[in-house]
């Protein structure tokens, strides 16, 4: 069986259509999305009379029609952020009010995620490629019951799924960040987690971790160090371990045959871990790619026959 | 759900609570490293003494000047392709995506794997004359046999080529945390030493430094009349040098490739940015690069002209000259900072100066296999290298496998630098490489906006204009230029000692290993199924 599973996509509709189109373009049978799916920036766009005002990339752009309207809310979304369309009286209110600007957020995160969900009806022909989904740490709770409601996606996060003999269990939750965001626990509540879905496996030479925290010190989870301020000490060059030590602890103990990780964009890598292959495909959403890993799991001997991880 | 309102008056953009929104990394961190890749002191002064009398009609101070405007451009195209691409991984990752997989990995095994195994004997001679052979002079020991000299025979030079290897290696093991710690301390103390040098040089007349060149010569050599000795045996040995000018522009021309021995290397950091570090500023990521390019122009322009002042262009230059062309004075290399440190008659404070000094190679020489670590991995994460070569010890965190693959070709290159006079001639064989690696990195920023428009329009690279025109591709060109021109004079020009069939082969050798590397990996992948192809084929969006 052919696994494709990519990552952190924060936003990017390019990326999110790329990923729809990688079961036909890498012959995969299952297509794994690992967590991280919504983005983090929205754009104003404002809205005056005739006309629509956005800074993006840098630039102060007067849009002048619908057409150029649609291409601009285009470029915002493949970037990873979304667009919101507001009147000058609303982006002053967004400016002053933090929950106004949650609320919005919200809002907009959601119709994207419809959006989104609509697309992948279309392209996974209703649901005859399947396709698994799960939160990340980033994802804020309320995009848990939009998944779960759609036909042609699994949302996966808490449960035990069967891939044609295969079981994963997926967990979207990680250690503690320096933001606070939506997904964290300290250590031993993650370890109570894993173990919790790690139960529900009935076969671990034939089980697939899907935690979106790379386990801790295996160059998988590699950042560069931040000071008080978040500030990348040294230019950024100096980088520390960022993953979660529960993890780590949970692929040696229980020795699946593959962990697949995400949550640490820049440690694209791989590590075995026993006899577990622990994989971080790396995310540059940013640049509209898409990695992923490409995996090749054989069903008769209940391991990886092969792995690629590439950028399409 | 805590947010930010990016923007002066109107907001821009708003952030939400989410991973990996930092503030901006200091751009006083990233001068530092690219001052400290541009080393002045370490690689600067020790060119000078190969270029100075190679091309003797040509002017150290304007070919300084001239490589650094020329520099600034690849800082631009550069900066281009940082801010566009945020990866670490730098040329391998740009090349890859942009030119496409097998060319890209033989660019960036050549010039950030292979090449670096001949830095590292090059590194060693460096310790070897502007540490050992110092302060063995100013201490006068006798031990091992020849004292001072003894670092620069076959034996000294392997011995402290080992030493440099197992010390780059030892610091890669430890990893940049605690490494850049260091680095900064060294870059601070050899700052100081470098300014006690100017006020030695800027205080004392050209009679005082003869006088003091003299006795301490006498001293510690037993050389008498030092000064007008040295003036005299270039003399005899046919050599002229041209006074401290700026012109001729064509024979200063010629220095220009030579210069790119120290000046080539600020954007030394690339294969480290990442997404994280707000990459994505352009101005942070060029200020980083430019600033920390000009300050070693600086440092290097200020060190030449006091040495005309005090010490004497000619004589300098002659110094350089008997290194270069016949035996050096005293028998050991002429490290300009020794003799500065003459001034001052006391030898404890000349050998504190030489330790002080010594900062600025220590400070840089444990990033030697840093960036290679990075694309040995980069390579077997692509499957081109063997899983293994990627594998990092659970328990030390060393990366047993790639530090392999690094230390034992360097050492063994290091015995053939050692022990080869006419291997050891090869170092811009160590600069070539690496620009033809900038090279189709350049290639790739000036076809970039073809060849990917869209991440093109997106990047804040495509922004950054003068006069309406998009400034990074044109700085691309630019790049190519002087890329181009300085291959063509390295390829042609004997003084440079590329151009014979022993250095041809050796360069070659290296883009042959590569290929075969790449293309036995294609096949063996292909027999168990895998498609190295795949790698970076793009997925159609609709």
């Amino acid at each position: 069986m052919r696994v494709f599973f990519a990552t952190d996509i924060h936003g990017s509709e390019i990326c999110w259509r790329k990923f729809l189109n990688a079961a036909s373009f890498y012959k995969a049978d299952v297509v794994v999305l690992g967590g991280d799916v919504t983005g983090k920036v929205m754009v104003p766009i404002t809205a005056h009379n005739g006309y629509w005002q956005v800074v993006f990339g840098g630039e102060d752009r007067r849009i002048e029609t619908r057409e150029e309207l649609e291409q601009v809310e285009r470029q915002i979304r493949n970037r990873g952020s979304y667009p919101a369309i507001v009147t000058p009286d609303e982006l002053s209110w967004l400016s002053k009010e933090e929950s106004a600007v949650d609320q919005r957020f919200s809002v907009e995160m959601l119709s994207s995620l419809d959006r989104w969900l609509d697309m992948a009806d279309g392209k996974l022909k209703g649901g005859a490629i399947p396709c698994v989904l799960n939160g990340g740490n980033d994802d804020f709770f309320e995009i848990d019951p939009v998944i779960e409601s759609s036909p042609c996606v699994t949302f996966a996060e808490g449960k035990l799924l069967d891939l044609d003999g295969f079981s994963l269990v997926s967990m979207g939750w990680t250690n503690p960040t320096p933001w606070d965001t939506f997904r964290e626990a300290p250590e031993e509540e993650l370890a109570q987690k894993i173990d919790a879905v790690a139960q529900l496996v009935p076969d671990m030479e034939r089980a697939i971790f899907n935690f979106h925290a790379p386990p801790y010190g295996t160059g998988l989870d590699e950042a560069p160090a931040l000071d008080a301020s978040l500030r990348p000490i040294r230019g950024g060059v100096v980088m520390k371990s960022v993953g979660s030590t529960a993890v780590r602890d949970a692929i040696n103990k229980y020795q699946p045959m593959l962990s697949i990780h995400g949550h640490i964009h820049e440690s694209r890598g791989v590590k075995k871990m026993g006899r577990t292959l622990a994989i971080n495909p790396g995310s540059v959403y940013g640049d509209g790619v898409l990695q992923g890993a490409l995996l090749e799991l054989n069903a008769k001997k209940g391991k990886v026959g092969k792995y690629l991880l590439v950028n399409g | 759900m805590a947010t930010d309102a990016i923007g002066e008056e109107r907001p821009a953009l708003f952030l939400r609570k989410a991973t990996g929104l930092v503030r901006g990394w200091s751009v006083r961190d990233s001068i530092i490293y690219a001052c400290l890749a541009t080393n002045f002191v370490t690689l600067g002064i020790y060119e000078f003494t190969l270029a100075g009398p190679a091309f003797p009609k040509g002017q150290l101070i304007s070919a300084v000047i001239i490589s650094g405007i020329w520099v600034s451009f690849l800082v631009i195209a550069y900066a281009g392709l940082i801010v566009t691409i945020p990866r670490a991984g730098g040329d391998y990752v740009w090349q890859t995506r942009i030119l496409g997989s097998g060319l890209g990995f033989v660019m960036a095994v050549t010039g950030w794997w292979f090449i670096l195994w001949l830095w590292a004997p090059i590194y060693g001679n460096i310790l070897s004359v502007q540490l050992f052979q110092p302060l063995w002079a100013t201490l006068k020991w006798t031990w091992p046999a020849g004292g001072a000299a003894w670092f620069g025979t076959k034996n000294g030079i392997f011995v402290v080529t080992l030493i440099t290897i197992a010390l780059a290696g030892i610091l890669v093991s430890i990893g940049m945390a605690g490494y850049a710690r260091i680095q900064r301390w060294c870059f601070i103390g050899g700052m100081i030493g470098f300014l006690v040098i100017v006020g030695l040089l800027l205080f004392n007349s050209r009679s005082t430094f003869i006088s003091s060149f003299n006795l301490e010569a006498h001293r510690l050599f037993g050389t008498a009349n030092a000064y007008a000795n040295t003036n005299h045996l270039a003399a005899k040995a046919g050599y002229t040098t041209s006074s401290l000018g700026f012109g001729p522009l064509g024979a200063t021309m010629l220095l220009v490739p030579a210069m790119m021995f120290f000046i080539l290397w600020p954007n030394w950091g690339a294969t480290l940015y990442g997404e994280i570090r707000g990459a994505s500023d352009f101005r942070r990521v060029f200020a980083g690069m430019f600033v920390g390019l000009w300050i070693t122009v600086a440092l290097t322009v200020i060190f030449l002209l006091l040495m005309a002042k005090t010490v004497g262009w000619g004589f300098y230059q002659n110094l350089n000259a008997l290194s270069y062309n016949t035996t050096p004075q005293f028998g050991i290399w002429p490290y300009p900072f020794l003799f500065a440190g003459w001034l001052v008659h006391n030898t404890a404070f000349q050998v504190v100066l030489i330790l002080v000094l010594s900062l600025w190679f220590f400070g840089w020489v444990g990033t030697l296999f840093l960036s290679s670590t990075r694309v040995i991995f980069a390579a077997a994460f692509d499957r081109v290298l063997p899983d293994r070569a990627a594998e990092v010890s659970e328990k030390r965190k060393v990366p047993l496998y790639s530090l392999v693959l690094m230390l034992l070709p360097a050492v063994g290159l290091g015995a053939v630098y050692a022990y080869s006079a006419t291997f050891r001639t090869y170092t811009y064989d160590a600069v070539l490489v690496i620009a033809v690696t900038y090279l189709f990195s350049a290639i790739a920023v000036v076809i970039l906006p073809w060849r990917k428009p869209d991440l093109w329009r997106a990047s804040p690279a495509s922004k950054v204009r003068v006069f309406g025109v998009q400034i990074v591709p044109l700085a691309g060109l630019v790049t190519i230029g002087l890329l181009v021109f300085n291959l063509y004079e390295w390829f042609s020009n004997d003084n440079y000692f590329v151009n014979n069939r022993d250095s041809l082969y050796y360069m070659g050798a290296m883009y042959v290993l590569a290929i075969a590397l790449y293309v036995t990996a294609y096949f063996v992948r292909r027999r168990q199924g895998i498609d190295l192809g795949l790698i970076n084929k793009e997925i159609p969006v609709e």
